[in-house]
């Protein structure tokens, strides 16, 4: 009577249909979207142990009072390390000085400061930020609570197509494959 | 400019960073860094692009243009519409300015020549120190050759030389001297003229390419794509081009004379005689006119007596006519007669002070003629040159071997060469300084005395390269040569020159740095033109034999003409120049040598074949172009390849036919007389693959590009679009037909097309174009401009003859009638062939994945991180537009990614790809819209090939607006779609017919 | 027994063929250990692997651009060979399951060949598609999976259409084949020896096969289902794929006559493939009884009828493009005849057209040498004609500067015969591991086994 191991085929046969078919549910597997993952940040760290928490929650800074283009550029620009000493010729900083005086080295010696990417989309994607600041959307909603963190050092968001399209549709903008890819 | 200094302070610390962001497009594994500016510029944001006005260095004609950096990088240049010259336009030269900018193959820094004879590195002061020593010691025998510069580096320079009384000589290859000194015998004015083809109405051309090379071939093309495209009123200029080659200018005319190679002289004259004889003013030259009849210049030119009185007739009928002529090609043992001839008649005519100007003044710059380059040759060969500095010219390639330039350089006891890039002279020099790329150094100048420019650094030079602009060099040298110019740096010695310029001009916008600064940001000074020179004309000074020359050796008469691509040859390490297919014979990254299909075929060869091509001074072997624009007793052969060493995508293409010309000077301007010699062709029974995009010339009564005659035009006698009997026959027995063929680019969607997103069209634009087949000229401007604009790859010698060509536009041309036995109509098509953006793609449905779809707003879309590269979309796309990615063409050597448009996707292997109407302008300009709450307006985005057209033939914009360009252009009789009456793909591009003087076979569109 | 066999030879299949028992033993001697020559091909076919795999993977580091392929031919060898083996894969469905239904008794002693020859020639095709694209790891987004991207093959693609259909023609033809395989698996499980790998082997493989009434009664009714199945796949496959060229606007290939063009085509080619692989087979294993020149008869003539078939559409092709009036659409065909690609449409024409009116003689058709001669030319006769379709027409389109000229690499004919190698791979370890010849079908055409003693009742 072999029909029990029937039944174990059938079942080991079903098994690999429903994996096949929760694979294609998860995250998908294209490369080109992966970058993302792929920005990790050094061993090193961030070159500045910067505090968003601080300036961003307990400051109540306004992103875009260092992330000045924002609102009017496809890219929301790095705060030159001027922007910084605007503050940092005179605040020394409470907690943590030394981070401070790296800045102020920085300055003195002329030299940019050298920030590890964290958040990028791939190069085929091109996203515009003021479209998406003039729309009203918080930068919270892809960059997570900013305002909570310490050292940014990972992506608070996958950055995927399907994420990005999710808002779209909610949104009611525009799913038109040009609007990001050309 | 003091922010100017600040604006280079931080972008020293962006080239650093470039480093990261250079490779555009590559993911890579390492962490990614961002580099923000120490202290921020005011006029820089992020993500936004700057622009700086400057002025092009790659030919003499100085057109001003605008650089776009993105992140302090310059990543394309295009013309400034407020210059007068470039008129915002720009050529394939011009765009290709960035690849010499970024070329892989420029100098790392300073190199002497060691005791092994190999180029070792040397610092920067050393190698001043060495060269201020030398030039010191030389004292009176130093000599210093130099190209042709703007007022203020020349002015440097004659200082320089002058405080240790040297001489200067000024080389440039392809020399106007025979014109300059035929302007002076007969003006009694050193000076070249100004030719304003806009205003002429018939225009003869004895070989003249001005649409090429010649002086100044984007605004001339600009003047004569106004004069000769068809206008409202049905007017139009008629073209005559006289030469026994046609070059792109003459696949240009409307009715093509074949003369025989040096009889444009005697022909001009004839005319002038026919004119005289028809009442007008022979003036001081009536006897001279009086040897010329028609008879004997006919049959010394080989045409026909009638023609020369017709010719006459006509001019004499023109209510302003222009004759120009002969060009660097017809340049033999009588160019300065020839150049006189064509002035002369042009007077007798009464075209002087109306389509011609005796006012262009270059005495800012006079171009010395070869003859006293010749002269040193001759005493470096006796040794008496001590010391001597080559400045960005390059004698070793562009002279004929029996010079004897190279040997003589050896005798010199101290040759130092300042150029970007190591060349065939540099090579043979002891020291050789980088020079700074004409985009990262200072300058100005000064093509006509009312036109002042300013040429200023658009970016921080490239890090790659530890160069040095020519300019600060000299300075410090006349600084270590004792001689105080008041200044440190040549950007203080520019700014001293100008503050004069500034004070004689009267001081015009108050303040010299407000002059200063409005003069950078606009890019050009305008001043009031010069009082009106006399213009009567003066007896010669000197006799002149106008006859067509003898040419040394037996055989077939050799025209080695400039190339439309590499000018004199400087432009051809330039990758994207040598992919550019050649206007004329469509072949790329090598030589051929034209020669008539008849020809051809006594010597037994076909296209492709290798000949041995034999004059008495030299030989070279190169494949043959069989050409039906040549005449049967002529060959050509272009300059600019065959470089030996001038880097990795120039050496070893091709052949420099100057190895078969003799030294010799033509008196009495001094030029090199470039049409001196016969050939002979012997085949050697190889062949050679030559990399092509050309498959037929022929258009085979297809509805590609249809034609017009000018009488028809005007009785309205033009079918209607859509008359194309199979559809008809087709439709009146029911057939199939499957979306209505009436509908017009406005109309889209159409309906059943199931394409796109279009909830809400109607409300959206319909993006589309037109092309005015009457003004374009073929040059090619749109290919370059749209590969650097687009990030399109270039893929090299073998993969072009392969048929892998990538660019987005190919521009067709097709032969309707040319015959060079006789003169007569020459009818030649060009069609500017990209993504006609179809409104019923066959391309759409057939992707599997949905990478080719179409946009909302009318865009025939094509997703590139979606292509999976079926290359289904290619096979049924008719107009075979769509070009594929068959290897990482995109991987190119640093930095030459550097130029890489950020706003567009650099495309890996494996990916489809065509154009895409600029959708990164369109996207840029909506961002734009939105920012300032309004909605895109229809003219606003202009794609790179409008941009770039010095024809204006292309318009493009949004065709649903009735108010736009696009659209009012497009209502026009002489508009229809390429093969939509074939196949219904309803394409976005309305093209505009030629218009003819002949009748024409009407082919149904 | 003499007596009676003499009486009904002619109406006999096998005339030869004298018990049941003989049956067994002549067609389990083929699973005995393998010869030299046996190794030989397998080591040549596994060489054609190593080509294939060596010449692909290269293609797959250094890019498609491996390939000879250019704009404006955008397809080449790789589509060519895509189809043709698809075509090749047509005879085996038809001889099982159309002969079948229509009761063709001849068909009995070679459909199990034709069939497994089916699916291994669609595992072949199979990997064209692949092999062709430009970023073939990428090729799983032809497939509809759900995905969080919300993108989906787009269905109107012939392409997509082609995925569809030769996946399901590959399932069918393939559960077909085994389930045909079953009783006579179940007869190599019983005649191999307790305990090898073997036996195993075969004992899994006939899923408990025990020839009980029941069990051929099932079978039997499964059977009939899985071929009345089987039948209209035979004409939608080839169909499909004509519609990839068919569907365009492509001058040479928007033509409506493909589908029955194709068709005809793909039988023409596969039962000529069914005589090139049968006549070795049959000479090894002296198998003349089973495979008498009554079953190469039926095959020939069949070759004969699509011969004819195809070859009209040819004619056809030429007339309409002439009729059309459309310049591109002549130009095409002319160009087809006397342009750079003459050497491919003649070859196609003679192989294909004049070849096999030598079929018409019934003593080529009885021949042996002659048919396998001319089975092979109609191999590479119908190669060619995709070739001629795909290459000439894309060549030559409506822009006449854009015209080109396409020469297949030596990547590409790496992969091509290499594939060859694989698909002979599959075949001869079918032929030694699995029964070639239906051994039960057989004996259903065979006369009833009678004792002597009714022998004698009969002569009276």
């Amino acid at each position: 009577m072999k029909k029990p191991w029937y039944i174990a085929m059938v079942a080991a046969l079903a098994a690999l249909g429903s994996l096949a078919f929760l694979q294609g549910q998860t995250v998908d597997e294209d490369v080109d979207t992966s970058d993302a993952a792929q920005v990790n940040i050094g061993p090193e760290g961030q070159p500045i142990a910067f505090p968003h928490n601080r300036h961003a929650g307990d400051l109540q800074l306004d992103c875009q009072f260092c992330h000045f283009s924002a609102e009017r550029s496809s890219s929301a620009g790095i705060p030159p390390v001027a922007t910084c000493m605007g503050c940092h010729t005179f605040v020394a900083g409470t907690e943590r000085q030394e981070e401070v005086a790296k800045l102020r080295g920085f300055w003195e010696r002329g030299e940019a400061i050298p920030w590890n990417r964290i958040y990028k989309v791939s190069d085929h994607v091109s996203f515009p930020h003021m479209r998406h600041v003039s729309a009203g959307l918080e930068c919270q909603e892809c960059h997570g609570p900013v305002e909570e963190i310490g050292v940014i050092q990972e992506v608070q968001q996958p950055l995927t197509m399907g994420w990005c399209l999710n808002c779209h549709i909610e949104q009611g903008a525009t799913r038109d494959c040009t609007a990001c890819h050309y | 400019m003091s922010e100017g200094i600040k604006r280079r302070d931080f972008l020293k610390v962006l080239g650093v960073s470039g480093a990261g962001a250079g490779l555009v497009g590559c993911s890579t594994d390492q962490v990614e860094k961002l580099i923000p500016y120490v202290t921020p510029p005011e006029e820089i944001t992020p993500g936004v692009a700057t622009w700086y006005s400057t002025v092009c260095g790659e030919c003499p004609a100085a057109c001003g243009v605008w650089v776009r950096t993105r992140e302090g990088r310059a990543v394309k240049v295009e013309g400034n519409p407020h210059h007068p010259v470039s008129g915002g336009a720009l050529c394939a030269r011009g765009h290709a300015s960035l690849q010499g900018l970024y070329n892989p193959d420029r100098l790392e820094g300073p190199v002497r020549r060691g005791e092994d004879g190999e180029f070792q590195p040397i610092a920067w002061d050393e190698a001043e120190a060495l060269l201020s020593q030398h030039v010191q010691d030389a004292g009176s025998d130093f000599v210093f050759v130099t190209r042709k510069e703007g007022p203020a580096l020349a002015g440097l320079i004659e200082s320089v030389v002058e405080s240790v009384g040297g001489s200067r000589v000024e080389y440039e290859a392809l020399s106007e001297a025979p014109l300059r000194e035929a302007t002076r015998m007969a003006f009694g004015q050193d000076a070249v003229p100004t030719f304003r083809f806009e205003e002429a109405d018939l225009i003869f051309s004895f070989g003249a390419d001005f649409l090429e090379t010649w002086l100044s071939p984007v605004e001339h093309a600009r003047g004569f794509a106004r004069s000769t495209g068809i206008d409202e009123a049905h007017e139009k200029a008629r073209f005559v081009f006289l030469s026994p080659r046609l070059s792109l200018t003459g696949q240009n005319a409307d009715e093509w004379v074949p003369l025989t190679a040096g009889s444009e002289g005697v022909v001009a004259l004839a005319i002038a005689h026919a004119l005289v004889q028809r009442g007008a003013d022979g003036g001081p030259y009536s006897d001279l006119i009086e040897a010329y009849d028609a008879q004997a210049a006919a049959n010394e030119a080989g045409i026909p007596a009638e023609t020369i009185e017709e010719l006459a007739d006509a001019f004499q009928a023109a209510s302003a006519p222009l004759a120009v002529g002969p060009g660097v090609a017809g340049q033999g043992a009588n160019a300065t007669a020839t150049n006189l001839a064509v002035l002369i008649l042009n007077a007798v005519a009464g075209s002087v002070g109306s389509t011609l100007h005796v006012t262009r003044s270059d005495l800012a710059a006079p171009a010395t003629p070869y003859r006293e380059l010749a002269d040193v040759i001759s005493r470096m060969a006796e040794g008496q040159v001590p010391a001597m500095v080559l400045h960005n010219v390059n004698p070793a390639y562009s002279l004929p071997p029996e010079s004897g330039f190279r040997q003589a350089l050896g005798q010199v006891g101290f040759s130092v060469a300042i150029t970007p890039h190591l060349d065939e002279t540099a090579a043979l020099c002891d020291l050789v300084l980088p020079d700074a790329h004409t985009l990262e150094s200072w300058g100005d100048s000064n093509p006509r005395p009312e036109l002042w420019a300013l040429r200023q650094p658009v970016m921080q030079p490239v890090p790659h390269f530890d160069s040095r602009s020519a300019g600060d060099v000299l300075v410090r040298l006349a600084g270590r040569l004792g001689e105080d110019l008041g200044a440190e740096t040549f950007h203080d010695y520019l700014r001293n020159r100008w503050s004069d310029l500034h004070a004689e001009l009267g001081s015009p916008g108050g303040s010299f740095d407000a002059f200063w600064r409005e003069a950078l940001r606009v890019g050009v000074v305008e001043v009031d033109a010069a009082p009106a020179q006399a213009t009567a004309m003066q007896t010669p000074d000197r006799a002149l034999t106008f006859d067509a020359p003898e040419l040394e050796g037996d055989g077939m008469a050799l025209v080695v003409y400039p190339s439309s691509r590499f000018g004199d040859g400087r432009g051809a390490n330039k990758p994207w120049l040598q992919e550019l297919p050649d206007p004329v014979t469509k072949l790329a990254w090598h030589s051929w040598v034209e020669i008539h299909p008849e020809t051809a075929e006594e010597l037994g060869v076909r296209r492709g074949d290798m000949v041995r091509v034999a004059s008495p001074h030299g030989e070279l072997e190169v494949p043959v172009y069989t050409y039906p624009g040549i005449r049967a007793d002529t060959v050509a052969i272009a300059m600019g390849e065959g470089h030996e060493n001038y880097g990795r995508y120039a050496n070893g293409n091709g052949v420099n036919p100057m190895v078969l010309l003799p030294a010799t000077v033509e008196e009495p301007s001094g030029t090199l007389a470039h049409l001196s010699v016969r050939v002979n062709l012997e085949p050697t029974g190889r062949r050679y693959s030559m990399a092509s995009i050309e498959g037929s010339d022929q258009q085979y009564d297809r509805p590609i590009a249809p034609a017009v005659q000018l009488e028809e035009l005007r009785e309205g006698n033009i079918e209607e679009a859509g008359g194309y009997p199979t559809r008809q026959e087709l439709q009146a027995i029911g057939g199939f037909v499957p979306i209505t063929t009436e509908a017009e680019p406005q109309d889209f969607p159409l309906e059943g097309a199931r394409y796109g997103d279009y909830e809400d069209s109607g409300s959206t634009p319909r993006w589309a174009m037109a092309i005015d087949l009457d003004k374009c000229t073929g040059c090619s401007a749109c290919v370059t401009a749209c590969q650097s604009e687009n990030n399109v790859a270039f893929v090299g010698k073998d993969q072009l003859a392969m048929g892998r060509a990538l660019q987005w536009i190919r521009l067709e041309r097709y032969y309707e009638q040319i015959d060079s036995s006789q003169p007569g109509p020459v009818d030649i098509r060009f069609l500017p062939m990209l993504c006609q953006h179809c409104g019923n793609a066959p391309c759409e449905p057939v992707c599997p994945v949905y990478a080719a779809y179409h946009t909302p707003d009318g865009l025939n879309a094509q997703v590139y991180n979606r292509c999976v590269g079926t290359r289904y979309c290619a096979n049924n796309c008719p107009y075979k537009v769509r070009v594929f990615n068959w290897y990482r063409f995109s991987e190119v050597p640093e930095p030459l990614n550097w130029q890489y448009n950020p706003d567009v996707t650099v495309r890996t292997e494996g990916i489809m790809e065509k154009c895409s109407f600029c959708v990164q302008r369109i996207r840029k300009s909506e961002n734009q819209a939105t920012l300032e709450g309004r909605t895109i307006g229809s003219n606003e985005v202009v794609p790179a090939c409008q941009q770039s057209c010095p024809a204006e033939a292309i318009v493009f914009g949004n065709i649903r607006d009735p108010e736009s360009r696009v659209y009012q252009v497009s209502n026009n009789d002489r508009t229809y779609r390429v093969l939509d009456v074939l196949i219904n793909t309803q394409p976005a591009i309305n093209y505009l017919r030629k218009v003819t003087f002949h009748p024409v076979e009407s082919i149904h569109v | 027994m003499a007596t009676v066999t003499e009486k009904t030879r002619a109406e006999q299949t096998h005339p030869d063929v004298r018990s049941h028992g003989e049956v067994n033993a002549d067609i389990m001697r083929m699973l005995s250990p393998p010869g030299t020559w046996w190794w030989v091909l397998f080591g040549l076919s596994i060489a054609g692997i190593g080509l294939l795999a060596f010449s692909w993977g290269n293609q797959l580091v250094r890019g498609i651009g491996l390939s000879g392929l250019n704009t404006p031919v955008g397809w080449g060898a790789y589509i060519t060979t895509f189809v043709f083996w698809v075509g090749i894969a047509h005879s085996g469905t038809l001889i099982s399951a159309i002969l079948f239904l229509f009761r063709a008794r001849w068909r009995q002693s070679i459909y199990r060949a034709a069939e497994a020859m089916t699916v291994f020639a669609v595992m072949t095709a199979g990997l064209f598609p692949l092999i062709h694209l430009g970023r073939a790891w990428h090729a799983y987004w032809l497939f509809p999976y759900p995905n969080e991207r919300m993108l989906w093959p787009n269905f109107r693609s012939p392409l997509v259409w082609d995925v569809f259909a030769v996946t399901t023609y590959f399932t069918v033809s393939s559960l077909f084949f085994l389930m045909g395989l079953i009783p006579d698996i179940a007869a190599a499980r019983d005649s191999a020896e307790k305990g090898t790998l073997r036996q195993k082997f075969y004992s899994l493989a006939s899923v408990g096969w025990r020839g009980t009434d029941r069990q051929w009664h099932h079978f039997g009714k499964a059977y009939l289902y899985m071929a009345a199945l089987a039948t209209p796949l035979v004409l939608s496959v080839h169909s499909v794929v004509s519609w990839d060229f068919a569907m365009g606007i492509v001058p040479g290939w928007h033509a409506t006559i493909f589908a029955p063009y194709f068709v005809a085509g793909a039988i023409f080619s596969g039962v000529a493939m069914v005589i090139t692989i049968l006549v070795p087979i049959r000479k090894v294993f002296g198998l003349q009884k089973y495979l008498t020149t009554r079953h190469f008869d039926a095959m020939a003539k069949l070759c004969l009828v699509t011969g004819i078939i195809v070859f009209y559409a040819y004619l056809n092709e030429f007339f309409m493009a002439w009729y059309s009036g459309e310049d591109p659409e002549r130009r095409v065909f002319w160009n087809r005849l006397w342009g750079h690609y003459w050497w491919a449409t003649w070859i196609m024409l003679i192989c294909n057209g004049l070849i096999p009116v030598l079929l018409w003689f019934k003593r080529v058709r009885h021949s042996i040498a002659a048919l396998f001669t001319i089975s092979i030319f109609i191999n590479i006769g119908m190669w060619f004609e995709r070739f001629v379709i795909i290459v000439t027409s894309l060549s030559h389109e409506f822009m006449p500067f854009a015209w080109g000229v396409y020469r297949p690499t030596i990547t590409e004919m790496g992969i091509v015969i290499g594939t060859f190698g694989w698909f002979f791979f599959w075949l001869l370890l079918f032929i030694r591991l699995l029964p070639p010849v239906a051994i039960s079908e057989l004996k259903e055409v065979l006369p009833p086994p009678m004792r002597p003693k009714q022998k004698t009742e009969a002569s009276r």
